[in-house]
Parts: C-alpha cells; sequence; structure tokens
C-alpha cells in the first residue's frame, strides 16, 4: 500500500547571526545552509495495517507525512502511495488519501461543522446517500451527533479535532495520515478519538499512520512502530520486541519484610530503584531465574514480580540514538 | 464557486456589525471617487475627446471593477501569510485546483455590494448622457471587455503575491501593483501619451477599466479589440504557469 525507498527531504535556509548588526550584514551577504530533515528511509505499509510513526521534536515526522501526502517535494528517494506518487498531486491519488494534523484546521471557523463537511462533500463528489450515512454514523461514534450545527468557534478543542477527524473521513480515503490528532487534549477527548479510530480501522480496514508524542495513543492503536530520530530510522518492528533490540531485559520488583541495604541488592543486579520496603532490579532475560533463586533464598521476600521494560523507556532510548537498528 | 460564496455570505453575516461597517467603509471610499466626477461636471472640463458624461462612464466601470476585484481581493492578501505559516497544507491535498481553492475561497460581498449598485448606475447614466448607442452589439462588447477586464485583474494582480512562495515577504511589491490600480481612477486619455502605451501594452492596466467604454465609443481599432481579448488570455496563462512552478518552492511550515 504504502512504499518508501531511501526517502531524502534537504531544506535549505540561510544563517542568522543575532542582533541588528546581524540583520544589517544579512541584507548584503547571507550564507545559505543546507537541513537534512530527512535521511535515507525506507519502510513499507501494508493495506489495512495501522503504523505508530514516533521520535522526538524535529526528527522528521511531519516532513515524511507531507511528502507522503503530496503536500511537498522529496529532494530524493523513491515513493509510491496507492500506485501513485504522492507529488504528482493526481486528483484521483488525493481521493484516496486524507490528513488530519492537529494543529491545523481545515474548518469554517465560523459556521457549524456541518457545513464544512457539506463543502468537502462537494469537493470530492460524495453522493448524497453515502454522506448522509457517513455523517450518521461517525457523529455517533465520534460522540458528536448534537454538536453538528454549532459553530466550530464555539467548540471546545476536543470536538473541534473529532470534528476535523470526521471531516478528513467524508470522502472514506484508503488511507490516512494523523499528525498527533490528540495533541494537547484532555485524557477523556484522547480516549474516545483512540477508540473511534480503532474501530474505524477495523471496519473500514483503512491503512493509517499516525505519530504522536503519548504513548498511550500509540499502545492502543499501534502493533508496529516506526521510529525515526534526526532524519534516521532507528527502528522498525513490533512494540513489544523493541525490548528484545535493546538487549532483552525485565524488571525484578521485590518487596521484603525488612530493609535490605543498597549494598546487598547490588550483589544480585543492576538496581534501578531501593526503599526500605524493597527494590526494582534490571536484569538480563536469560539471568531471572538465577538471580530470583538467589534473592528468595538470601532474603526475607513478601512478593515479587518480573515485568518489562516500559516502553516508554525503551523509546527514549530509541530517541537518545543509543541504539540503532540491527 | 457557489458553496464559497454561500459559505462567505454567511461567515460575513455571523458579524452583522463588522459587515455593515465593510459596506459603509466601501460607500465612504465610492463616495470620493463621486466627488471627482463631481468636480468635473462643475468644471465642465472635457479630456480629450472626453465628456463629463463618458467620464462618469469611465469611472462607474472603475468603481464596478473595483467592486468585483475587492470580492476575492482578500485571498490575494492572505496568500503571503498562508505561504509563511504552512496553511496550504490541507488545501493541497484537496482534489480541486489549488489555485482556485486558494483564490476564490473568501469572497467578501460587504464590498462588492455599493460598488456594484453606484458602477451600474453610473455606467447605465453615462452611457445614457453621453447619447453612446444602444443595441445587441453595443452592450454584448461592452459586457464582453468587461468580462476581459475581470479575468484581466485577477490574473495580473495575482502575479506579485505569487512572488510570496519565493521571497515570502511581498509587501513592498503588492503596494506597488496596488498603486498601479489606482491609475484608473480617472480615464488613461488624461494621461501623456506615452505612459498611455505602457499602461495599455506593458503593463496593460488601462486595459481593464478603459477597453469597455472605448468600445462603445468606437475608439478601439480591430487591433486593440484583438489585444483586448487577448492579453487577459496571455497573463491567465501567464499566472497559471508561475503558480504551478512556484508551487514547487513551498516548503510548508514547521507544526
Amino acid at each position: 500500500m504504502i512504499m518508501v525507498e531511501n526517502l531524502k527531504k534537504e531544506f535549505t535556509y540561510y544563517k542568522k547571526m543575532t542582533g541588528i548588526k546581524g540583520s544589517l550584514h544579512n541584507i548584503f551577504h547571507r550564507e545559505s545552509l543546507t537541513k537534512e530533515a530527512v535521511r535515507d528511509i525506507s519502510f513499507s505499509v501494508e493495506s489495512g495495517e495501522m503504523i505508530g510513526f514516533l521520535g522526538p521534536n524535529g526528527a522528521g515526522k511531519t516532513t515524511t507525512l507531507k511528502i507522503l501526502s503530496g503536500i511537498l517535494y522529496p529532494t530524493g528517494g523513491r515513493i509510491e502511495v496507492d500506485g501513485f506518487i504522492p507529488w504528482e498531486r493526481k486528483n484521483e491519488f488525493k481521493r484516496r488519501i486524507s490528513i488530519v494534523m492537529g494543529q491545523k484546521n481545515q474548518l469554517w471557523w465560523d459556521l457549524p461543522a456541518s457545513d464544512s463537511f457539506y463543502l468537502n462533500k462537494c469537493i470530492f463528489g460524495v453522493d448524497d446517500g453515502s454522506y448522509r450515512d457517513i455523517i450518521t454514523e461517525l457523529s455517533e461514534l465520534l460522540d458528536v451527533k448534537e454538536l453538528l450545527n454549532v459553530q466550530v468557534r464555539r467548540l471546545s478543542l476536543g470536538e473541534r479535532m473529532k470534528m476535523e477527524i470526521l471531516a478528513a473521513l467524508i470522502h472514506r480515503p484508503d488511507i490516512l495520515f494523523l499528525d498527533e490528532p490528540t495533541i494537547g487534549l484532555d485524557i477523556l477527548s484522547q480516549k474516545k478519538i483512540r477508540e473511534f479510530l480503532k474501530i474505524y480501522n477495523e471496519q473500514w480496514k483503512t491503512t493509517v499512520i499516525i505519530t504522536s508524542h503519548y504513548m498511550a495513543d500509540i499502545e492502543a492503536l499501534c502493533d508496529r512502530a516506526v521510529i525515526i530520530n534526526q532524519g534516521q530510522l532507528v527502528y522498525d518492528g513490533k512494540l513489544a520486541d523493541m525490548n528484545q533490540v535493546l538487549g532483552k531485559r525485565k524488571l525484578l520488583s521485590v518487596k521484603t519484610s525488612e530493609a535490605v541495604d543498597i549494598g546487598a541488592w547490588k550483589t544480585f543486579g543492576m538496581v534501578r530503584e531501593v526503599s526500605a520496603a524493597g527494590a526494582v532490579l534490571e536484569v538480563p532475560q536469560e539471568k531471572v531465574k538465577e538471580v530470583l533463586n538467589a534473592v528468595l533464598s538470601e532474603l526475607q521476600v513478601d512478593d515479587f514480580t518480573v515485568t518489562e521494560i516500559p516502553i516508554e523507556e525503551s523509546i527514549a532510548r530509541f530517541y537518545q540514538k543509543e541504539v540503532v537498528m540491527p | 464557486m457557489g458553496v464559497f460564496a454561500k459559505y462567505s455570505l454567511m461567515s460575513a453575516l455571523e458579524y452583522r456589525i463588522n459587515f455593515v461597517a465593510g459596506v459603509t467603509v466601501e460607500m465612504g471610499w465610492m463616495i470620493i471617487k463621486l466627488l471627482y466626477v463631481a468636480v468635473i461636471y462643475k468644471a465642465g472640463t472635457n479630456i480629450g475627446i472626453l465628456t463629463p458624461d463618458h467620464i462618469l462612464l469611465f469611472v462607474g466601470t472603475y468603481v464596478l471593477m473595483t467592486g468585483i476585484y475587492m470580492l476575492y481581493f482578500g485571498n490575494f492578501v492572505s496568500l503571503p501569510g498562508m505561504v509563511q505559516q504552512g496553511e496550504l497544507d490541507l488545501y493541497i491535498v484537496k482534489p480541486v485546483s489549488l489555485q482556485f481553492l486558494v483564490t476564490m475561497r473568501r469572497l467578501d460581498f460587504a464590498f462588492l455590494l455599493p460598488d456594484f449598485v453606484a458602477g451600474v448606475a453610473m455606467i447605465v447614466l453615462g452611457w445614457h448622457l453621453a447619447g453612446l448607442p444602444v443595441g445587441v452589439v453595443p452592450i454584448v462588447g461592452f459586457l464582453f471587455f468587461l468580462v476581459c477586464g475581470c479575468l484581466l485583474t485577477y490574473s495580473m494582480f495575482l502575479l506579485p503575491y505569487i512572488l510570496s512562495f519565493w521571497i515570502i515577504s511581498v509587501g513592498g511589491i503588492v503596494d506597488i501593483s496596488n498603486a498601479l490600480w489606482d491609475f484608473n481612477n480617472m480615464p488613461s486619455m488624461m494621461y501623456g501619451k506615452w505612459f498611455r502605451r505602457i499602461g495599455t501594452y506593458i503593463l496593460p492596466v488601462f486595459v481593464i477599466t478603459n477597453f469597455p467604454g472605448l468600445f462603445l465609443m468606437g475608439e478601439l481599432s480591430v487591433w486593440a479589440c484583438a489585444w483586448g481579448a487577448g492579453v487577459p488570455v496571455l497573463f491567465f496563462v501567464l499566472s497559471r504557469i508561475l503558480w504551478k512552478f512556484s508551487l514547487k518552492k513551498y516548503s510548508s511550515a514547521s507544526s
């Protein structure tokens, strides 16, 4: 469905020295610089798949989404989206995709959202019957049926975002790009949008690429994550497998009936937390059994649990570029 | 286009006072133009072959054309900002002409309304008082050159705004182009020969508001008629080419 090969995007800009002296200098002489926003990224997405596109601010996520949706021209590389080259901007291609950006809006500010929906219906040439069905179905799913005739400027941020998503789906796109759709929203709105996207994706088999800084979004919606950092791909695989790449480590939380000295904990493995009631140790997966046996035999243990390293932490390590995909 | 017009009017009517203020401001501007004509009538002077009645017709054409230009002018003004802020993103992904979407999405009826009414009234009155011919050919010809003028206005005055894709800030250039528009305040005949030639054949602003009236007066040669019909197409094609070429420069903005 989506194929990206060696994608590159460079932006040129000029150097600005600080202060008025710098500004005057700039009138006569500008030093042109190049920033590589995306460097040699390759990945593919199957039809109906929903992938999380992750990376710290400025990693190149939005730039990549903009290239995939035809908004920007790449500097190099090959891309095919549903059999089309996005930047040729063919109308047939535009009818098959949709993009929602958390920080940009397409709704008419002073009119009810339903008017903007109607405009999209006309632009995309959706017939009356399907248009009515879509509005009824999606407004119920998103819980905004009562708000369709309220001016957009009077809606809350969460309500507006739901309307933006609805507006983007009027033409039933095959592919949906979501750029931080839950940014700035309260927990309930975030949850509602997540639930909606999950149901929508399952029901309509729409291919979705979503970027978000909220791990809850990604964990709830995607099995697979593509992580980029400084324009480069650092991970592409299952969310669940991320830990494997990071060295197959587990967390062993132990509660003891009496306080244990940190020095004693250190003899079992890497200590991540310690308190009077116990400690959290980080140990290689293959040594869990061995360490647990030692702890149980040497200390007065009340309770213990073995867990995976939290996904946020794994991702943070990819962001810090401690690891690069093998 | 119909939906845009309807939505623009609906949006504008959401703010009734602003709408009325818009109409009032435009009426004020128009009255100033009417005063020029009143002065000419009072002085009773002719400009070349133009009597004050002819001048009323020419100024009426100018007022009407200004109203039509003002109808979509706001879109031109917001183009540099949209380029700078990366707001074209969500328009590029729509399966209709981006140029149409961006330049025609908001239509300002508060400006059109007074100019349209006054412009048409001045044209009809001037036409009648000057004793110009009434018939199918003069009316169709006049309307034809009005339409050509509209197309030329759109194409020619869009050009400086398109430059915003390249140089981002276009304030200075836009001011110059707006000043050009005001040369049409009065019939081109009041300017010198060379100035008139430049304004007709190089930067053809005079074609917009003078050709309909000159056609009525039988003052347009066959060549001038061909130029009046061809130059709008020429400029429209030019604006399309520059638009498409410039769009490749669009680099969006951080979000």
